[in-house]
């Protein structure tokens, strides 16, 4: 008889029943809320409404609260796997067990998060089927045929995702590739769930496939609307942002709570891949979502104006400083971590420069252009803008800013990445020098259309920050072409010394994982509130009580509440996935690998 | 005293987002207000009260501001300041007047050279102006260096049809109340065509003519103008007050709901007698 499961849980004992408690507590707490409903709709039954009153806090906040957690949390699930069966396949491929453990870690982590996004998803819909009726009504006529693709993908997903982690250990060895199939299998329904539901959202934002009634002429339109495929691009590049964030906090706590040094290497160690995965996919999600922005006002001038221009124009500098604290955290964490690699010592004189890149172009990505000011203020300044700095924050200076420091993030990566190994290689000379003439030709390119971009029409401007990202990507893909060859084989100047890294790196790693999370709110609140006062904008209008967008103090202090109840309850979760290891040696049935002294992963 | 590892954590996170909502709550606090609606048809305004209602429409809900100034160069759009006396000459064969409708109902049909086709009907969603605001929209442009002399005729009849809650809105509402019965009571018991004229029922000029209440006003404020008539604001140009707050004293609910339904059926399309 099996007395626990594959993950190594018990079916009984403290663990179980803290779970089943624990399970007990967060279902009365939803259960009471809804109660507390019932007087009110007893009053109404029978009566055709619009809208219901949410008791206490208002249906618009208790909306907005729980599809922001369902999100993060779905982001999260949906994020993790991603990179999770890459490193599963890494670890096949390689033979490296160290490669298995951390997927098996990581989908442990989504695993124990995945009943809890499925409860907030239909928190969310009982919340806009109740208090929403009117527009659930109007979504459902639209939309109707995609809520059976995406039951059925929800079905395909779960049982895949289930199949995936409980069979871990029971499709091993020569069934690993089925294994890896399952994981695989697990993304693609995955990422067709997000796209199916994004289209709801996208609707929302730019109604296609309606005419001016809001009657249904095309199906299809309404699904492939203008957002659609900007939205499901940069949706999933920052999943996966999102996922390595948490896996790298998830790290970050256990290497702070660690007692022994095994224990300290093993998650500095995975604190670093979810780092390493997060800043990999960080750096293109500017370009993804450049490319949102451009379809949006493609889709409607007026919207596109009102984003960047309007009552929302302070968010994007909100927005710049959380990104500039992503840009400069993910440099310094990997700085901090050179200091752990014997030989690195060749590429820290490089640090201060690359600080001072990432500081301008923080400050000039943050410098506004088209602000709200008060009377005063515009009299200090002169105008309605600063006569030298407003230069700064128009979109030639912050496209040029943004790809420096995507380039100067990227110089980062490629400094830790060499940083314990020098090149055999008898052409290294000519192949380092082609590799900095590539940077160095980015940058120049990159600052030149930045400079010429003021000097011509807005329309050919637009067109400049194409080459801008192609020279900064082109650059990218030269030097990492040259980089693997040229480090293969390459002499060890010593092994990286894992978890020999300072406590604060891994506060950074923190700090990453909730400004990314904040992040997240903060451009929900975007996204929504650029429909002001419409449900569907131009089509079906808001006409609660609630139909005004709030100011961003109050739209910052409810993000800051979502925040702080999904971290916790992440840490929850976390916690009762983690009681199944208490009281044993390993976390499931491959033992996790010792890392301490253990050569770099790069190194194989 | 050592803290726990979560707890330290947690006081981390906290200080963090503390910081990012303190800095979010010290800018400028700007709510996005849904937009009033304006209802002129048939009142007396004078030029200076429909200029001033314009002025209040190109900043606010026309949204003309964020790409037309006055008295500077737009990157987006023409600077507007002397557009009143351009208009006559921007077209040949197209006056003043028409010139400005044309340009806010069918922006695309003459562009200023040097800007891009960006502009959209504002009597379309999401801007939705309705010909009240359209009239005093034109008569604001008008002002900017011309006479003002553009009346409501000036503004086509079916312009604004679609302009309030979107097509779906509209679409959507269904009272369970009797239009003709309403009708009966707009001539009878409620006594509404002692001021308001509604197509072809009442002539009196006392309160604002009804007969496109239904496109230019959302069902809330109809229904919430005859309970509570001062609740909802006075039209421009009638002195407030006249109308009596006592109808939800003196019509039933059966009443009151077929009166709502008979007003929602005043589209301007001249058909003033109610269909079952």
């Amino acid at each position: 008889m099996r007395v626990h499961c594959e993950e190594g849980r018990p079916r009984s004992g403290p663990a179980a029943r803290w779970r089943r408690y624990a399970w007990a507590v967060l279902g009365g707490s939803v259960l009471s809320l809804c109660l507390l409903a019932l007087p009110g709709l007893a009053q109404e039954a029978g009566k055709a409404v619009e809208y219901r009153a949410f008791p206490i806090f208002g249906s618009r906040l208790a909306v907005w609260a729980v599809a922001q957690i369902h999100l993060n949390f779905a982001a999260f699930i949906l994020g993790v796997p991603i990179f999770a069966v890459i490193i599963e396949i890494m670890g096949w491929r390689t033979g490296d067990t160290r490669y298995d453990w951390l997927a098996h870690e990581l989908v442990k982590l989504t695993f124990a998060a995945f009943s809890t996004t499925a409860l907030l998803g239909a928190a969310l819909l009982f919340l806009l089927i109740g208090y929403y009726p009117k527009v659930w009504n109007y979504l459902t006529g639209i939309f109707f045929p995609t809520y059976w693709v995406y039951v059925l993908l929800f079905f395909l997903e779960t049982f895949a995702v289930y199949l995936w982690y409980y069979g871990w250990d029971w499709l091993s060895g020569p069934r690993k590739w089925i294994h890896v199939t399952l994981g695989v299998l697990s993304n693609l329904f995955g990422t067709a769930i997000l796209v199916v539901s994004n289209s709801w959202v996208t609707f929302m934002v730019s109604p296609g496939g309606v005419d001016e009634s809001g009657a249904l002429t095309s199906f299809w339109g309404a699904v492939n609307n203008f957002t659609w495929i900007p939205i499901n691009i940069h949706r999933l590049i920052a999943n996966i942002v999102f996922g390595g964030t948490i896996c790298a906090a998830y790290a970050a706590v256990r290497f702070l709570s660690a007692k022994s040094d095994e224990e300290r290497a093993r998650y500095d160690w995975m604190g670093y891949v979810g780092n390493f995965v997060a800043l990999s996919a960080f750096i293109v999600l500017p370009f993804a979502g450049y490319y949102l922005g451009r379809e949006i006002y493609a889709y409607n001038q007026t919207m596109g104006i009102t984003m960047m221009g309007g009552f929302m124009s302070w968010l994007w500098i909100i927005q710049a400083i959380l990104i500039g604290i992503l840009f400069i955290g993910s440099n310094y964490y990997l700085w901090l971590g050179m200091e752990r690699i014997p030989g690195s010592e060749r590429y820290r004189k490089y640090v201060p420069y690359l600080l001072m890149v990432l500081a301008a172009g923080f400050m000039v990505w943050a410098t506004p252009r088209s602000l709200i000011v008060t009377l005063r203020e515009t009299r200090a300044m002169g105008g309605t803008h600063h006569p030298i700095l407003g230069l700064l924050g128009v979109m030639s200076a912050k496209n040029t800013a943004v790809n420096l420091m995507i380039l100067t993030t990227f110089l980062s990566f490629v400094f830790y990445r060499r940083a314990n190994k020098v090149s055999a290689k008898p052409w290294a000379g000519v192949g380092m020098a082609i590799q900095w003439a590539a940077v160095g030709a980015a940058a120049v390119i990159v600052t030149f259309y930045g400079v010429y971009g003021y000097f011509v029409e807005s329309i050919v401007r637009i067109g400049f920050s194409v080459y801008q990202v192609a020279a900064v990507l082109g650059a990218i893909v030269v030097v990492m072409v040259i980089d693997i060859p040229l480090f293969r084989g390459a002499r060890a100047t010593g092994e990286i010394r894992w978890g020999a890294i300072a406590p604060r790196s891994q506060y950074v790693l923190i700090l990453l994982a909730v400004t990314f999370t904040w992040l997240m709110g903060l451009m929900g609140f975007a996204r929504s509130g650029i429909r002001q006062h419409w449900h569907v904008y131009g089509v079906l209008r808001d006409t609660s009580p609630e139909a005004f967008t709030p100011a961003l103090g109050y739209a910052s202090s409810v993000i800051t509440v979502v925040t702080t109840v999904f971290l916790a309850l992440v840490m929850f979760i976390f916690w009762l996935g983690s009681l199944g290891e208490k009281g044993k040696a390993e976390a499931h049935a491959a033992p996790a690998p010792a890392i301490a002294g253990g050569s770099a992963p790069e190194a194989r | 005293m050592r803290l726990p590892v979560p707890v330290k954590v947690g006081l981390f996170a906290l200080v963090v987002m503390g910081a990012y909502t303190y800095y979010a709550n010290s800018i400028p606090q700007i709510q996005s207000k849904p937009p009033e609606e304006l209802s002129l048809e048939g009142g007396n305004v004078t030029p200076e009260q429909l200029v001033a209602a314009g002025e209040k429409i190109f900043k606010d809900k026309g949204t003309c501001e964020i790409c037309h100034k006055i008295g500077q160069k737009g990157t987006r759009a023409p600077d507007l300041a002397g557009v009143g006396a351009i208009a006559a000459k921007r077209r040949a064969g197209v006056g003043a007047k028409g010139y400005l409708v044309e340009s806010l109902l069918d922006p695309g049909a003459f562009l200023v050279e040097g800007y891009p086709n960006i502009m959209p009907r504002v009597d379309r969603p999401p801007i939705g102006l309705n010909r009240s605001e359209l009239w005093a929209l034109a008569a604001f442009l008008q002002s900017q260096g011309g006479t003002v002399d553009i009346t409501l005729d000036d503004i086509p009849k079916t312009a604004g049809a679609q302009a309030v809650g979107g097509g779906a809105q509209a679409a959507e509402l269904k009272l369970p109340g009797d239009a003709k019965a309403g009708q009966a009571v707009f001539s009878g018991k409620g006594a509404c065509i002692a001021c308001h004229k509604a197509g072809a029922l009442g002539a009196s000029p006392v309160g604002p003519e009804l007969t496109q209440i239904a496109r230019i006003q959302t069902p809330e404020y109809i229904m919430g103008k005859i309970l509570n008539p001062a609740g909802m604001g006075t039209v421009a140009g009638y002195p407030p007050g006249v109308m009596p707050a006592t109808f939800g004293q003196t019509l039933t609910a059966r009443e009151y709901l077929d009166l709502v339904s008979f007003l929602l059926t005043l589209k301007g399309d001249g058909a003033a007698t109610a269909k079952r």
